[in-house]
């Protein structure tokens, strides 16, 4: 059996002082999958970006869904990648 | 709400701000040294009757503060007739929630002038439209003539960090080209509001 990589990447715009959302949801990912995900990256961006990926799939995003995400809808997306 | 002077007088000067800020403050003094005013648009401020309050909401981790606020504090410091007063965004809700972008976006900074009875002479939010289109135009030229940024709607992670910054360098230099005629039209529309002031 193949042990998969899970990644999360957070992209939030470091020009809109949306650091503590960013933190507060990489804080929750740690803390519910530790070891589970290979990695969670912040990458610091501008133009009001607020977008979350779960292996490459786009899950969130400011521009298209409005607002920061749920952390219960970003932590059932990550579930569904690692039942897959 | 109302702004009377009891609440005006709680903001901070310019020169307060400045020296409250955690972060950028480098920055903002670059841009301070970059603003370009011309006799005219001095000339103009200092021709106004009297002297105009301005009442900003500002934070200081917002690049359009960062930005544009340093156009302000020089328009200010250079015709002696602007009394500037700062209040940080975050600790002032109510204010913010009167001058909302667009009624639901809390953008900023935000720059009331008032005359000295506290009569709204007009507010002015984030940065002129005409700043916006220029530079989303220009980003459009950027993405074409390099393919490898793909596409300009796509999520920015989908790149590898290489290329990332790479973009990230073409985003910035875009931006400083277009910082002389961004200031202008700040001046430009700020002159416009404070020149209301009766005579």
């Amino acid at each position: 059996m193949t042990a998969t990589a899970h990644k999360v990447k957070i992209t939030y715009c470091a020009e809109c002082g949306y650091e503590p959302q960013t933190l507060d949801l990489a804080r929750a990912l740690m803390l519910e999958f530790g070891a589970r995900l290979s990695c969670i990256e912040l990458i610091p961006w501008e133009g009001g970006t607020f977008d979350v990926s779960v292996d490459g799939q786009l899950i969130h995003s400011m521009a298209r869904d409005g607002g920061f995400p749920q952390a219960g809808a970003i932590k059932d997306a990550v579930r569904a990648r690692l039942s897959a | 709400m109302t702004i009377d002077r009891a609440r005006f007088d709680q903001g901070l000067t310019y020169e307060a701000y400045k020296a409250q800020m955690s972060r950028n403050l480098d920055r903002l003094e670059e841009n301070e040294r970059r603003v370009d005013l011309s006799k005219e648009d001095i000339a103009a401020f200092r021709a106004l009757p009297r002297p105009v309050k301005v009442l900003v909401l500002a934070e200081d981790w917002c690049g359009d503060v960062i930005a544009n606020l340093p156009v302000l504090g020089r328009l200010a410091k250079d015709s002696g007739k602007l009394d500037v007063r700062i209040f940080l965004r975050d600790q002032n809700d109510d204010l913010m929630q009167r001058y909302l972008n667009k009624g639901q976006f809390k953008s900023i900074p935000v720059f009331v002038f008032l005359d000295e009875d506290f009569h709204e002479l007009g507010h002015w939010i984030e940065r002129p439209a005409s700043v916006t289109e220029v530079r989303a135009k220009r980003r459009k030229e950027i993405f074409a003539a390099h393919p490898e940024f793909g596409s300009p709607d796509a999520p920015v992670d989908q790149l590898s960090e290489s290329v990332r910054v790479q973009l990230q360098t073409e985003l910035a230099k875009m931006r400083d080209e277009t910082t002389k005629f961004a200031n202008g039209e700040v001046v430009r529309e700020l002159r416009e509001i404070a020149t209301r002031v009766a005579a």
